[in-house]
Order: C-alpha cells, then sequence, then structure tokens
C-alpha cells in the first residue's frame, strides 16, 4: 500500500500541486498592477535591452557579483550544478534518449558529484556569517537540507548502491504514459525519489518561487523609456480647484504679514 | 578613490530608541489623514495592507520571492552606520513580510511562528514606526539583490499603511501640510518670496550692475520654474543662476507663488500627497499659461 501511494499517487499529486501552484502563483503577480516606473538604472531603453538584461540576470547573476563575490561563487555553481543534473535525468523521461541528453551524460553526473559542495558553502555562510544567521529562517534551512539530502541520495545511488536503471526507467515512463507500475526497487531509491516529491510539492509555498518571480520584478523587466507617458491602471484624479490657485492678476501683498496672503 | 567601508558586527537593537515624533494633529487634518491613530488602527492598517498588495506587484512580489542571501545586507548605509540588524535591507523588508506571512499567506496562517509570521500588534507597529523611517528609500540595494528586491518600495508601502492608521511622523507630514499653505515645503508665503525675489534683483544689480528680472506670477510667460524652495531662501546663487541663465539665453520666464517646491515629500508618505502635490505644478503651469516646466530638486 505504502508503495503504491509513493510510487502511483503521490508522483500525480506533487506534479499535481506543482504545476497548479506556480501557475497560480504566476497569475496572481501577474494581474497586480505596476504602477510606476521603478526600473533600476543603469537600464535598457529598448524591449531587446530588457531581454539581453533578463538573461543575464537569470544566467551568471550579475547583480550579486558586483555584491558579493563568494556569495556569487556558491550561488552561481549551485544553479548551474543543478541545471546539469536536472537535465540529465532526463534520459528517464524520453524514450527514445536524445542525442544532447546522450552527451551530457558525463558532464551532468559530475555536477551531481560536486554540488554538495556549493551547497554546503552556503549552508556554512548562514550558519558562520552573524548577519546571514540573523536573516535566515527555517524555510532557508529546509530547502538547503531537502536538496542536500536529494543530492547525497542521488550520489549514493550512483556510487555505492546502484539501482537498476532499467526499472527507474520503467517507473518513470509509466507514470509519464499513464500506465504506472509499482516496481520492486531499493529503500534508498524510495527515500530519493519521495525527497523529490517533497520538494515539488514545497516549491509553490515558499521562496523557491524566485525562480519565475524574477521574471515578474518590475526594477528588472522595465525600460527606461522615460519620454514616454507610464499609465497607472488604478490612477485617480485628484481634487482640482481652480479656487485653491493665487489669482496673480489681482494679488496684492498683505500688510498684515504672512499667513494672511492667502484665503481659499 | 576607493574608500573602504568595513561592515559593522551585529548591535542588536542599537538603533531601537531613535525614534521620530509623532504628526501632530493640525498637520495630519489638512492632509486627508486621521488626526491620529485610529482605535480600530490594527483593521485600518490591515485593510490598507490588503489593497496596496492588490495595488503594488512589486510589493507582492518583493515579499513572496526574496530567499535571505545577504546580499543586500552590508549595503544599506543605515545598517553600515549603525550595526544594527534590522536596518539591514531584508530585516527591514522581514517586518512587513512576516506580517503580510500571518494574515495573506497560507504558509503563515498554518505554521505561525515557525514560519516567521507575525501577529500585527503594538510591538511590531513600534518597529514599523521604528526602522521604517530609518530607511532613505535611495534604493542602494535594489543595485545588489540578485531579483531587484527594491526595499524602498517596501517602506513605502509601510509608510502608506501606517498614515492610513493615523500613524506618521511630525516632520514628513508637517512639510507636506506646509505644501498646501504656502506653496513650498519651507512655508516661504508668497509676500516673503516676492519680496525675496525684488531683494535678490536688487542685489544682482549692485554686483553687476545690470537689470535681471526675477519676475513672480507672470501670466503667458514661456518657461515655469519650478525650483527647490531653499534657492529662494538659502541656497541664493542657485537663484540667481537661475536668473542670469534665462537673463543670457533671452527666455521669458518665471516662478508661480501657488506651486514653487521642485521637492515632494508625499514621497515619504503616500501615494495620495505624492501625486496631489506633483499636480500642483500643472495647475500652476495650466494658470500662468505657460509654454514649458523647468523642474529641478
Amino acid at each position: 500500500m505504502a508503495t503504491k501511494f509513493l510510487f502511483i499517487y503521490l508522483p500525480y499529486i506533487s506534479v499535481g500541486i506543482f504545476t497548479l501552484g506556480v501557475l497560480y502563483r504566476f497569475w496572481r503577480w501577474a494581474r497586480t498592477p505596476v504602477p510606476l516606473r521603478i526600473v533600476t538604472t543603469p537600464a535598457p531603453r529598448t524591449s531587446g535591452g530588457v531581454i539581453f538584461r533578463m538573461a543575464g540576470d537569470v544566467l551568471w547573476f550579475p547583480s550579486l557579483f558586483k555584491g558579493d563575490k563568494f556569495l556569487w561563487l556558491g550561488g552561481f555553481f549551485f544553479h548551474v550544478f543543478l541545471w546539469l543534473v536536472i537535465l540529465r535525468h532526463l534520459r528517464f523521461f524520453l524514450y527514445p534518449v536524445p542525442g544532447w541528453v546522450v552527451a551530457m551524460q558525463t558532464l551532468g553526473l559530475y555536477a551531481g558529484y560536486l554540488i554538495p559542495f556549493p551547497l554546503a558553502f552556503l549552508l556554512a555562510r548562514r550558519l558562520v556569517m552573524e548577519r546571514n544567521l540573523y536573516i535566515s529562517i527555517l524555510g532557508d534551512f529546509f530547502a538547503l537540507f531537502l536538496i542536500m539530502a536529494i543530492a547525497m541520495s542521488g550520489i549514493l545511488l550512483e556510487v555505492f548502491f546502484r539501482t537498476y536503471v532499467v526499472d527507474v526507467k520503467a517507473l518513470i515512463l509509466g507514470l509519464v504514459y499513464f500506465q504506472p507500475l509499482v516496481p520492486e526497487i531499493s529503500w534508498l531509491f524510495a527515500l530519493h525519489f519521495l525527497l523529490v516529491m517533497v520538494l515539488m510539492i514545497y516549491f509553490p509555498f515558499g521562496k523557491l518561487m524566485h525562480a519565475g518571480g524574477l521574471f515578474f520584478s518590475p526594477t528588472r523587466n522595465q525600460r527606461a523609456n522615460w519620454e514616454q507617458r507610464f499609465v497607472n491602471p488604478w490612477d485617480f484624479p485628484v481634487s482640482y480647484n481652480p479656487q485653491n490657485l493665487f489669482p496673480p492678476e489681482k494679488y496684492k501683498p498683505s500688510p498684515a504679514g504672512p499667513g494672511e496672503g492667502k484665503k481659499g | 578613490m576607493k574608500v573602504p567601508v568595513s561592515t559593522p558586527a551585529l548591535k542588536i537593537g542599537s538603533s531601537r530608541h531613535q525614534l521620530c515624533h509623532l504628526a501632530k494633529e493640525k498637520d495630519m487634518v489638512k492632509i486627508d489623514l486621521p488626526k491620529e491613530r485610529l482605535p480600530d488602527w490594527k483593521e485600518a492598517m490591515l485593510k490598507k495592507m490588503a489593497e496596496v498588495l492588490d495595488k503594488y506587484r512589486s510589493v507582492r512580489l518583493f515579499l513572496d520571492i526574496c530567499v535571505k542571501c545577504g546580499a543586500c545586507a552590508d549595503k544599506c548605509q543605515f545598517f553600515l552606520g549603525t550595526g544594527d540588524p534590522k536596518n539591514m535591507p531584508v530585516a527591514r523588508a522581514d517586518l512587513l513580510r512576516k506580517v503580510y506571512k500571518r494574515y495573506f499567506t497560507l504558509g503563515g496562517k498554518i505554521w505561525g511562528r515557525a514560519n516567521e509570521s507575525e501577529e500585527l500588534n503594538e510591538e511590531v507597529l513600534q518597529e514599523w514606526f521604528t526602522y521604517f523611517y530609518q530607511c532613505s528609500e535611495c534604493r542602494r540595494c535594489s543595485v545588489f539583490c540578485p531579483y531587484g528586491i527594491d526595499t524602498a518600495e517596501i517602506t513605502m508601502a509601510a509608510r502608506e499603511i501606517m498614515a492610513a492608521a493615523g500613524v506618521a511622523t511630525k516632520y514628513v507630514t508637517e512639510v507636506v501640510a506646509k505644501v498646501y499653505d504656502a506653496g513650498n515645503n519651507l512655508g516661504i508665503w508668497a509676500p516673503a518670496w516676492k519680496d525675496n525675489c525684488a531683494f535678490l534683483e536688487e542685489d544682482l544689480k549692485e554686483i553687476e550692475g545690470v537689470e535681471i528680472k526675477f519676475p513672480v506670477d507672470v501670466v503667458g510667460a514661456d518657461v515655469l520654474l519650478v525650483p527647490p524652495s531653499a534657492d529662494n531662501f538659502v541656497n541664493t546663487n542657485t537663484m540667481i543662476g537661475y536668473a542670469k541663465m534665462f537673463h543670457a539665453a533671452g527666455i521669458s520666464w518665471t516662478t508661480s507663488t501657488y506651486c514653487n517646491e521642485g521637492g515632494n515629500f508625499g514621497l515619504f508618505l503616500n501615494y495620495a500627497n505624492l501625486k496631489k502635490i506633483n499636480n500642483r505644478i500643472l495647475e500652476a503651469a495650466h494658470q500662468l499659461r505657460v509654454k514649458k516646466i523647468y523642474w529641478g530638486e
């Protein structure tokens, strides 16, 4: 029963929560208006420039590089390794396996071996640096430990307790083609699988949503086209009372001194 | 030359006692805010917070996606100066974030304090009033944040929320109220403005031997100049500079006694006053039927 839940129901539940959750968060951000132009300078003036800037922000974190070189090293390599590992896992989802996935298997394998290092660094940074410990919350440690556990169980599966890869592929393809089956697979693989499900369920609720959130960030996705009028969708007119204006033709300095000059 | 700035060790609560004066009733009524803290301030603040979250994507997004990486922590001059951890941009935003989590997110409602969510109470309000007025909205943190999280947006949202419940500082509200009274932040009344201009004219004639005008409220001039009001009062050399420049260029210009302030303290209070003060420039331009506005601060 437990294995049936883990290998048949939980994957669909977690993929469902992940997809719906992420879409809900995107929808929530997208429908909230942007009332003012608040782009951080130096900013691009054209849409092409915005795409270029965004690509930079997504691919090599230039803001972080400007601010904190060590954090940049940890963050950058963690994300690169993570992507390589995820892409490597595509071999379980695709049949036949495309050539480029085959070609990057070794690269992805080494990325998998190395990913604990930036993770450990990011964790140590939070624990050792006083100010980072101060701002860290439970969710930060939870995400780090969860990904670390996934990486470690993955490495163990690769190096010490090798799982028969065809069984894994049968399981995953079964899920993909809605013909799920309960495999005879080790407890370590079950753990690895379970942790990934937990990560997917947690993803839309916490700070991991930074992944897609960046694209909605008004300080990064706006243009510096100052000469064009920026319209605030919920703008309201201010009460404009011509009576408030000083009538310059009739204006006479008041002998009574300041305070008497203007009467509404 | 690069001046090295060392990051201070944390001194918890070191700037907790640096408080602003509370706004006065006479100013609050002039700027459409409750004259004092409302009896149901908590409900008023939460209502305003819901409104702000639905009006500003920046606020909702920035509260949601911060990963607490700490890149901004040592970039804030208020933290570098005081060492108070709550002056780190991320911690400043956390003051609002924890209340947001408690009332507006599922995780905060379920997990409570374990998810760093917190009830809005007197203590939280005190912290808001302290630390959201120790931010100068310079946006330096936004330059270094990998997601462009702009703590100025958070600060402005928090001040707007507090203002809706009648909690604001004397300095800001007094200045905003002065603009509605006198047309500028310093409270220079129309006769004083004209007198200052006449004085500068005489001065300039003595020094330069040339008749250089400082026109005030001239209908039909080409340019409306909206200077910072201090230029007419303290930094008069700047005001003289404007006049000389216009004189040399042969441009007909004027200042307005209705709107002679380029600085806008509405930015430090709320959107409605920000807009109202900005609109005065347009009103003055219509009244004086000018072709262009030169505006600086």
